[in-house]
């Protein structure tokens, strides 16, 4: 299944587009990223005041009783212009962790808060190489976490996080007030995603979920925030497909615009076919949320994204030239961009593993691919 | 979409009550012609049970149903191994290329009717030995002749190449030079021949995978009248590229008809490497899913044009990729399935059906990256057509055709 979007869903893009074009700024994009700890104060407040944080609650919390296909429409158009912190997907995250927690007095205490940008959520499951680590080392004892976990995005300004732990090396899904964690900011190669390492001393946490209904929500949750991803992956990889196409155009070279070389107009066709491929398969795998085949789709769109984003950053800067690589043309910042989002989340080996373990284990009985 | 699922529902059924007669075990062991009249009565019984021109007027013998109810007859069609593969150039291009322009209707009509019932097959005679690619570059000449009566006629000159079963063509459309003192593209004329005509010769030349399912074609000295022409002279270029769109939105396929991911973790589900089952190896695990998401990405584009199309939309130009992106993953699969078969993957069965046998799949794999339009050609058509990219530069361009340097 897949969807054609409908003009209220075509609605959101183009809204979403015209709010992110009216602050697109290189020059801060490019401040931000020699600073620890900048925040894109600018890019919130609109997230929040369009009610992008809020898409997918339910309105009696506030939201906007939508769901992954609207929320990756946005995402994309956020890729497209890089826009964005974390907390397109990590207040998603967060907030879908509470509401299948069950727990009212939680939902009460943050969903509203989330979904209106007042409260910063993130998603902190991966120690050091490991996304999802079979037993983490962050230790839930019933009422309190200890434990580090790495560079954890939005984790430098995040009042929140969901943390994978264990407890007699069963997986445990907690919730953390970050007031009672510290963290150190770490100085990365693309400073606006706000990676923290967050280290738990006796934090309070309460559990979500533990044992095997623990690694399902959080596979779960993180096919969720992955589609978001990939939509902005996909949105990322789009625009560098028309800069280059564009460049290709303008620029000329032994007598004729550099895009009537086959090398280089054939690269540009190639990008055209992997951001085709990333669109179709973000939207089909947002039409399967609560789906059998959503890790499996949400899989596919991460690693189609994922190479689309990657490639296009490559060969976009490659079709530059010398320019492609100056700090104010500003190419890098998709450059980093495409890495950072490659990483968090799971790189594309975590993915090829989900992949293939549902296509063994069955998934595929059916499917013409 | 409640009545196409029915209409799907509908297609499965009867194809499914077709297995016995024509599916793959009835025909094991079948030489090529004996194969093919059981595609015939196969045909047939797609005509009887109107499942033949479903989206052809009912004034032609078809169905007067929408594209999309074609494209989801023949998705389903394409899940068994039916002996259909004789008519799709007939059907999907030649033929329809009549219904539309030739100028006899009542002819065209019977001619028409005649090949929906899998009676007669036409071909299409458009790549030539100097020329696939550039198409406009054909060297068959047709000049005219006056020996067939008042109305005139044409003498057919030349050779035609890589045409698709015309050993069992009835009939064919022909793309054919003019006037040489114009621009190549110029100077075309669209005719339909006769192939069993005095002055033609269909020789089967063979492929690299040992089959021999496309033809040389020798025309000498073969006369026509002036009823054969279909296009007006000189605008032969126009209606064969009308011609490749007729079936603009064809049933794809994402494993590029080759075997399926579901029969390549089948093959290697048992098998080892250094003494590590495949299953469990990186290498393995990363072609699986990295031909996963590319093909499910292609599947979403044709489920998403199919929704497009249900909606009255017209579908994105997306839909091309198919064939560039598909069969390059069908080949490289193909070559590490049989990688991993190890010396078992030597054995080489004749019969062996692309859908399902590696070394078929792998071996056939170079003809489909080249027919129908070589990968390069179609990553120029998506940077020039879809990018708005500038064309390669073209020496020939505007040059009379009789003045280009060979």
């Amino acid at each position: 299944m897949s969807v054609v979007y409908d003009e209220a869903q075509q609605a959101i893009g183009d809204a979403a587009r015209r709010a992110l074009a009216a602050q697109a700024d290189r020059q801060r994009q490019l401040a931000a990223l020699e600073q620890v700890g900048a925040f894109d104060l600018q890019f919130h407040e609109i997230a929040a005041r369009q009610g992008w944080l809020a898409m997918a609650l339910p309105e009696a919390h506030g939201g906007l009783g939508l769901g992954l296909i609207e929320q990756g429409i946005v995402a994309q158009a956020c890729g497209g212009v890089i826009a964005g912190t974390p907390l397109l997907a990590t207040n998603a995250g967060v907030a879908q962790a509470i509401i299948a927690g069950g727990d009212a007095a939680l939902a009460g205490r943050w969903l509203r808060r989330l979904g209106a940008g007042d409260a910063k959520g993130a998603v902190a499951f991966a120690e050091a190489e490991a996304m999802l680590p079979d037993t983490a080392a962050t230790q839930w004892d019933g009422t309190t976490l200890t434990g580090s976990k790495q560079g954890v995005p939005a984790g430098l300004v995040a009042d929140v996080a969901l943390v994978w732990a264990s407890r007699d090396g069963e997986p445990v899904l907690a919730l953390a007030d970050l007031a009672g964690a510290s963290r150190t900011a770490i100085d990365s190669f693309d400073n606006g995603r706000l990676h923290a390492d967050l280290i738990f001393a006796a934090t309070p946490a309460t559990a979500l979920a533990q044992g095997e209904a623990a690694r399902a929500l959080a596979l779960d949750l993180l096919a969720r925030m992955a589609t978001i991803t990939a939509h902005e992956q996909t949105g990322g990889a789009e625009a560098l497909l028309w800069i280059a196409r564009d460049y290709a155009l303008a620029r000329k070279a032994f007598g004729q615009p550099i895009g009537a070389f086959q090398s280089v107009k054939h690269r540009i066709a190639e990008l055209y076919a992997l951001v085709e491929i990333a669109r179709a398969n973000c939207i089909h795998a947002a039409s399967r949320e609560g789906q059998p085949d959503f890790l499996l789709a949400a899989a596919a769109a991460r690693l189609s994204a994922g190479e689309a984003y990657d490639t296009a950053a490559r060969d976009c800067v490659q079709i530059h030239g010398g320019f492609g690589v100056t700090w104010e043309g500003g190419l890098h910042l998709h450059m980093r961009r495409a890495r950072s989002l490659a990483i968090e989340l799971g790189h594309a080996l975590f993915w090829e593993d989900i992949a293939v373990d549902e296509l063994v284990g069955g998934v595929l009985v059916g499917s013409r691919a | 979409m409640t009545d196409l699922d029915g209409w799907r529902r509908q297609a499965r059924a009867w194809l499914e009550t077709q297995l016995p007669a024509f599916g793959k075990a009835a025909r094991i062991g079948l030489s090529e012609p004996e194969d093919l009249a059981f595609g015939r009565r196969y045909q047939r019984a797609k005509f009887d049970a109107g499942f033949a021109g479903i989206n052809w007027s009912p004034a032609f013998g078809g169905r007067g149903l929408t594209p999309l109810h074609k494209l989801i007859f023949d998705q389903e069609e394409a899940r068994f191994d039916l002996p259909m593969g004789y008519f799709g150039v007939s059907l999907g291009i030649a033929v329809p290329v009549v219904m539309h322009h030739a100028p006899d209707r009542e002819w065209a009509r019977a001619r028409v009717i005649e090949a929906l019932k899998g009676e007669t097959i036409w071909c299409q005679m458009f790549s030539e030995p100097s020329g696939g690619s550039d198409l406009a570059g054909l060297r068959t000449r047709a000049e005219p002749h006056g020996a067939e009566g008042s109305e005139g006629g044409w003498l057919i000159n030349g050779q035609k190449l890589w045409t698709t079963y015309a050993q069992y063509a009835d009939y064919g459309v022909l793309l054919a030079r003019s006037d040489p003192a114009v621009a190549k593209h110029k100077g075309l004329t669209f005719f339909w021949v006769d192939m069993h005509a005095p002055g033609v010769t269909v020789r089967p030349v063979r492929l690299a995978a040992g089959d021999a399912h496309v033809n040389e074609i020798f025309f000498d000295d073969m006369a026509i009248p002036d009823s054969q022409r279909i296009s007006a002279v000189g605008a032969g270029f126009a209606t064969a590229m009308a011609t490749l769109m007729i079936e603009r939105y064809s049933a794809s396929d994402p494993a590029g008809h080759g075997p399926p991911l579901s029969r390549f973790i089948e093959t290697v589900r048992d098998r080892c490497i250094n003494g590590r089952p495949a299953l469990e190896d990186g290498r393995v695990r990363s072609a699986i899913a990295r031909a996963y998401a590319m093909r499910s990405g292609l599947d979403a584009i044709v489920t998403r044009a199919m929704l497009m199309m249900e909606a009255g939309m017209e579908p994105g130009p997306e839909g091309s990729l198919n064939k560039l992106v598909a069969v390059r993953s069908r080949q490289k699969l193909s070559e590490l399935a049989i990688d991993l078969m190890g010396h078992e993957g030597l054995a080489w069965d004749r019969q062996g059906h692309t859908k399902e046998d590696w070394v078929a799949s792998w071996l056939g794999a170079p003809t489909l990256r080249i027919a129908g339009g070589a990968d390069e050609m179609l990553l120029n058509t998506i940077a020039e057509r879809i990018l708005g990219l500038p064309q390669d530069h073209r020496p020939d361009k505007g040059v009379p055709f009789n003045q280009i340097p060979v």
